[in-house]
């Protein structure tokens, strides 16, 4: 059982990614991670997998929008939300079957509970033995709880990546953290996708999976595609 | 005595919580834990108490609207329902709740608020923290621990009882085990049933310091609306053919559905029900012979048993008796439903159960299906003694 980002470059460098692997992907403000989060989400649903998707800058609907923004055919029972905004926007939305609304960021205990649902659903309802986690982004998660808690929280949640085979995608802003907490989630991970600004515009490499770290790619997004050069 | 509320928690803990004494949700992360301690304030409240609610992760007016998704109007309430706001202050949000935490991340600033809570409860109360583990991670843990203690002994000088849920991220192993064994007079832990995923949810006494608790474990859903409900995954139903099987599953279910032509089950019935707090999924078999093969199929994994009889035709009890043993169901609970109890010649239970030459213990309800008579009776008996046995 192993996944494929959906970047093909990568793919082809890094190989296949076993299952239970947790990836931090970490860059600096409009990068296009928020692209590349879904990018790879949207690669597990071509693949069979199911995707859950934490969200907690945009509300779910805006997620999914992504994929209707370009004519993006996707299975909807195999993709799940946790959405960590509308509420916090005052919007009483129900929970529907595609979206779960958490409390607010600080709401992990809540957050962990639909997590929880959409991977037993996923398992035992639909039989599917391959789910991406994409926390989208780690960062708000931290502007509202402390380190420490953010570890905690994270040392459940890629234990249980790992107990249920999955891939986990965990989105850092580069700069919003000081060394010692970048360095402390770290501990965490098994290998990172790091994202950096270059005089082109941004450049993309994955590192952790193989014994040296893949070199810099540019790249530019087109749509729902990531077009990797060099 | 304050009862929590939660299906056969009370009876587990010899009636409920007393006057001055706390508890704690222990919950495993990822478990719907939070609701536990809602439902115990709503059913407290709905009692005619009064109840605090201290909100540490969520908005007072979402509170209030995760209330009322599980059911439980908090408007009906009145000022017997109060909310410390010890969230709004977090996010810089302004508040309008009768009790303001100034600083959530300062316990003094918290145990202010509670006291004065507390104060104002004429008659004893409920004071019901959201989560614990959440004060913890802005307060810091040995600062909690601290504050809990001086909460408790309020709570006993005023007479109220205290509530905490409390999730257990891995923290030190001194507060987890502070939190389990030490700090409230109970501990009722909250887990999940674990393999790749979490697949099922339980929850059990560990310590209730007032009485010889009842330690068994019992299986929960949480419904919306409906909260907390004791949980059999698996019920089956057999029996003789046209001894009023699926009738029975459609008169005891919320919702079911039937794999049937011309009227006579051929695969299964499946049905849902939500009764008293208990809700279980039921499997209903096909009771002619050429069916057994598959009945064995569907039978598995069941935690307990209703033979339905037609109590019109001794003529099929034997056929009856010989389809526990195809479902493999003896040792299981199982009780013997009685039916068509309307019709002319229908045997009583006793005879009923005389003729099947079966172990007396065997409750015999008597129903009728076509009406719904009886099915509600036969159903709390199964559960008491499927909850025996778990």
């Amino acid at each position: 059982m192993t996944y494929k980002l959906g970047i093909s470059r990568l793919d082809e460098l890094i190989g296949d990614i076993k299952s239970g692997t947790n990836i931090m992907m970490i860059g600096p403000p409009i990068s296009g991670k928020d692209d590349i989060a879904n990018i790879i989400a949207y690669q597990g649903l071509l693949d069979a997998n199911a995707a859950v998707i934490v969200s907690t800058r945009e509300p779910g609907n805006n997620v999914l929008e992504w994929f209707e923004r370009y004519n993006l055919d996707i299975p909807m029972d195999r993709i799940g939300i946790v959405d960590c905004v509308t509420r916090t926007l005052g919007f009483g939305a129900p929970d529907t079957d595609n979206i779960k609304m958490a409390s607010s960021p600080v709401d992990l205990t809540g957050i962990g509970v639909k997590i929880s649902q959409f991977f037993e659903h996923f398992w035992m309802e639909m039989h599917l033995r391959e789910t991406r986690l994409c926390i989208n982004s780690l960062s708000t998660i931290l502007m509202y709880s402390n380190l420490q808690t953010v570890f905690r929280f994270l040392h459940v949640f890629t234990g249980r990546i790992k107990a249920a085979n999955a891939l986990g995608i965990y989105v850092i802003e580069e700069g919003m953290h000081d060394e010692k907490t970048i360095v402390t989630l770290k501990q965490l991970f098994d290998g990172m996708i790091e994202i950096r600004e270059s005089e082109e515009g941004y450049q993309i490499r994955a590192v952790g999976f193989t014994p040296k770290p893949t070199p810099w790619f540019d790249y530019e997004i087109d749509g729902a595609n990531i077009v990797l050069r060099g | 005595m304050i009862e929590t509320g939660i299906p056969k928690l009370d009876d587990y803990l010899n009636g409920g919580v007393p006057i001055g004494k706390t508890l704690v949700y222990y919950a495993y992360p990822g478990v719907e834990g939070t609701v536990f301690g809602m439902q115990s304030l709503c059913h407290s409240i709905s009692n005619g108490m009064s109840g605090v609610y201290v909100a540490s992760s969520t908005e007072p007016h979402r509170i209030r609207e995760q209330f009322s998704e599980f059911g439980w109007d908090t408007d009906e309430y009145g000022d017997r329902f109060a909310i410390i706001d010890a969230f709004s202050g977090l996010i810089g949000a302004d508040s309008h709740e009768r009790y303001v935490v100034a600083d959530p991340e300062d316990t003094r600033s918290l145990t202010q608020c509670v006291k004065n809570a507390m104060e104002d409860l004429r008659e004893p109360g409920v004071i019901v923290f959201e989560s614990l583990s959440t004060i913890m991670d802005l307060c810091g843990e040995s600062e909690t621990l601290d504050a809990i203690e001086e909460w408790n002994q309020y709570a006993m000088l005023y007479d109220h009882a205290m509530i905490y849920n409390f999730t257990a991220w891995p923290y030190s192993d001194d507060t987890l085990l502070s939190i389990k064994e030490d700090v409230c007079d109970s501990t009722i832990f909250v887990g999940g049933i674990a393999g790749n995923v979490i697949f099922g949810q339980y929850f059990g006494v560990l310590k209730a310091n007032w009485t010889d608790a009842v330690r068994k474990c019992v299986l929960f859903k949480v419904l919306k609306p409906g909260g907390v409900r004791a949980y059999i995954p698996k019920i089956l139903v057999t029996g003789p053919f046209d001894a009023g099987k699926s009738t029975f599953v459609h008169a005891l279910s919320t919702r079911a559905v039937s794999v049937d032509r011309l009227g006579t089950t051929i695969a299964l019935d499946h049905g849902h029900v939500d009764h008293k707090g208990f809700a279980a999924d039921i499997f209903g078999t096909p009771g002619q012979a050429r069916f057994d093969p598959i009945i064995k199929l569907i039978s598995g994994e069941a935690m307990g048993v209703f033979l339905v009889l037609d109590s019109t035709r001794a003529e099929d009890f034997a056929r009856g008796r010989q389809m526990l043993e195809i479902t493999r169901s003896f040792g299981l609970p199982v009780v013997i439903v009685a039916n068509k109890q309307d019709c002319d010649g229908a045997l009583t239970p006793e005879d009923i159960l005389g003729q099947l030459d079966m172990p007396e213990t065997i409750p015999v309800m008597p129903a009728v299906a076509t009406t719904g008579e009886g099915v509600f009776e036969a159903f709390e008996t199964l559960i008491d003694m499927v909850m025996e046995v778990g």
